[in-house]
């Protein structure tokens, strides 16, 4: 059952779903697009997330109940799940012990070898379910249960950039150098955040996402740093 | 070009405007100035379009030289604030020649010093903004030797000040408005009434990312919750009980159940409190809420 909580003064958290799946991350993503494209003048900031909705609206515009109104009126539910999927991005990644330094956690854990981690976890496509934590840090869903794995017990002090991870069931690329608790287990020569592109962030709410295993020569030789 | 030059960067000096819209959805925080009623005032007495950028000095420190003749102004929390070592008052302007050297001590009373200069400092915009995010790495803080050009080298011939009764009088302890929100339904009711009824003292964890408080454990009934937007001055109650106010370079999405936010007018006062500072919370309705922001929004914009 959809409800719309006040937030701030100036703001409204809309909860489409109280628990995570992958039916209640598309209906947030449906209307995340709906309302962004709407470009609206008196909404700042849309903030999509697991199964919410944060806006912050310009009070030059709206009230706490008008802004209901012009929710109630412009989300919608019905989705076709087959139509609404999003674009497929392919993401190069070096997957070794060299750069991949919880790859033996992993599969200590999961008694499976690590080739049969890799294949699992790319040969999975995933969806970003939402971007925060870093600016162009993507969420990714869901990964195998066989190799989820929980954040390690103290966080590194040091992720290199480009890092892929695992924590639980979701994946993430670390887009800078930056302290962080994930199982690493590969590292893309990509920049997943880049103040010159047009979305500023490599992914978007909404992309499906699949990892393409690549050897060290196709990593160095694309800048890849190890 | 005409410009100044960075003698001593201060503790932390920071480029800001209003800050950066639009991208949150990319992860990209907020950011801008902490105080927007002093920054806003300071661009009303320098006759600056709104969101002409400024620098934002944390607690005091900083030292420039300027090479032409300018406009400029200075708001905020109340430092001595001098040129060519003679000591001036702030909330006003005053007219610069090549040469001056201008000295922030620093603040007695308040937390952020605003200075700005008539036409702004020219500055390339990131991701539509001037405001400096360091963990962002968008733009660093002002250090020994950096040079800040600006263009505008006309004067403006008349003094313009604030009115003596408009000045804050940055206070040590603030009652802040809350709006409650988001888990509220969460606590009990006889938590909540204690929540408004206690007081807090800012902890010595408190920048512009947020605020820590220190205060007898607020109980919420469950841990965390599914990570979702966080509003400006979102109230944070994480497992310890200790509140964090979260404000302009707060996380955009977070974990942690909230009981509700202050109001961003409140908020512009905390960001002028330090460690040891004193606040308590009281209720406002949304409506009320809404007016007062109109009111404020209707008065200074």
């Amino acid at each position: 059952m959809i409800k719309y909580k006040i937030a701030s003064v100036d703001s409204i958290i809309i909860y489409f779903a109280e628990s995570i799946s992958k039916e209640n991350v598309a209906i947030v993503q449906h209307n995340y697009v709906l309302l962004k494209n709407l470009k609206h003048d008196g909404v700042i900031d849309i903030i999509p997330s697991y199964t919410s909705i944060l806006i912050h609206y310009d009070l030059k515009y709206f009230t706490n109940d008008s802004i209901i109104e012009f929710l109630k009126q412009n989300l919608s539910f019905e989705i076709n799940c087959e139509k609404e999927e999003g674009r497929l991005v392919e993401i190069p990644i070096y997957y070794d012990m060299e750069v991949g330094f919880d790859l033996e956690r992993i599969s200590k854990l999961s008694s499976l070898s690590i080739e049969e981690i890799i294949k699992l976890h790319s040969s999975t496509v995933y969806s970003v379910y939402t971007i925060g934590f870093l600016p162009g840090f993507a969420y990714l869903g869901e990964v195998d249960k066989k190799i989820a794995t929980p954040r390690l017990q103290s966080p590194r002090k040091k992720i290199p950039k480009g890092s892929l991870g695992i924590a639980d069931n979701q994946s993430a690329i670390y887009p800078v150098v930056s302290p962080g608790g994930w199982n690493i287990i590969g590292r893309t020569y990509l920049d997943m955040f880049d103040k010159n592109l047009d979305s500023f962030s490599y992914l978007s709410v909404g992309d499906r996402v699949k990892f393409k295993p690549i050897s060290k020569s196709e990593f160095i030789n694309n800048g890849g740093v190890i | 070009m005409s410009c100044f030059k960075v003698i001593s960067g201060g503790l932390l000096s920071l480029i800001e405007d209003f800050g950066r819209f639009g991208l949150s959805d990319k992860g990209i925080t907020n950011s801008g100035v902490m105080d927007e009623y002093a920054y806003i005032i300071l661009n009303k007495l320098l006759q600056n379009s709104v969101n002409t950028n400024c620098i934002e000095i944390a607690l005091g420190g900083l030292k420039l030289e300027v090479d032409d003749t300018c406009t400029i102004a200075v708001t905020g929390a109340d430092a001595d604030f001098s040129i060519n070592s003679k000591k001036v008052d702030i909330w006003k302007t005053h007219n610069l020649k090549q040469g001056d050297l201008l000295e922030f001590l620093f603040a007695k009373n308040g937390a952020r010093i605003y200075f700005g200069v008539k036409g702004g400092f020219d500055i390339k915009k990131e991701l539509k903004s001037n405001s400096v995010t360091i963990k962002e790495n968008i733009g660093k803080n002002l250090q020994n030797g950096d040079i800040l050009n600006f263009l505008d080298n006309d004067i403006l011939y008349e003094t313009v000040y604030l009115k003596k009764e408009f000045i804050p009088s940055y206070d040590t302890n603030l009652t802040l408005r809350v709006v409650l929100g988001y888990q509220d339904n969460f606590f009990t009711k006889e938590e909540i009434e204690n929540f408004f009824k206690q007081s807090y003292t800012i902890s010595s964890q408190n920048n512009r990312m947020g605020y820590r408080l220190e205060s007898q454990p607020i109980k919420c009934k469950i841990d965390g919750i599914i990570s979702e937007g966080i509003s400006f001055g979102a109230i944070q109650i994480p497992k310890d009980g200790q509140p964090i106010i979260l404000l302009k370079e707060r996380q955009t999405i977070g974990g942690y159940p909230k009981i509700g936010s202050v109001l961003p007018i409140d908020c512009f006062k905390l960001s002028q409190l330090k460690a040891k500072d004193t606040i308590n919370f009281k209720p406002i309705s949304i409506k009320e809420a809404q007016e007062k922001m109109e009111l404020f929004n209707s008065l200074i914009l």
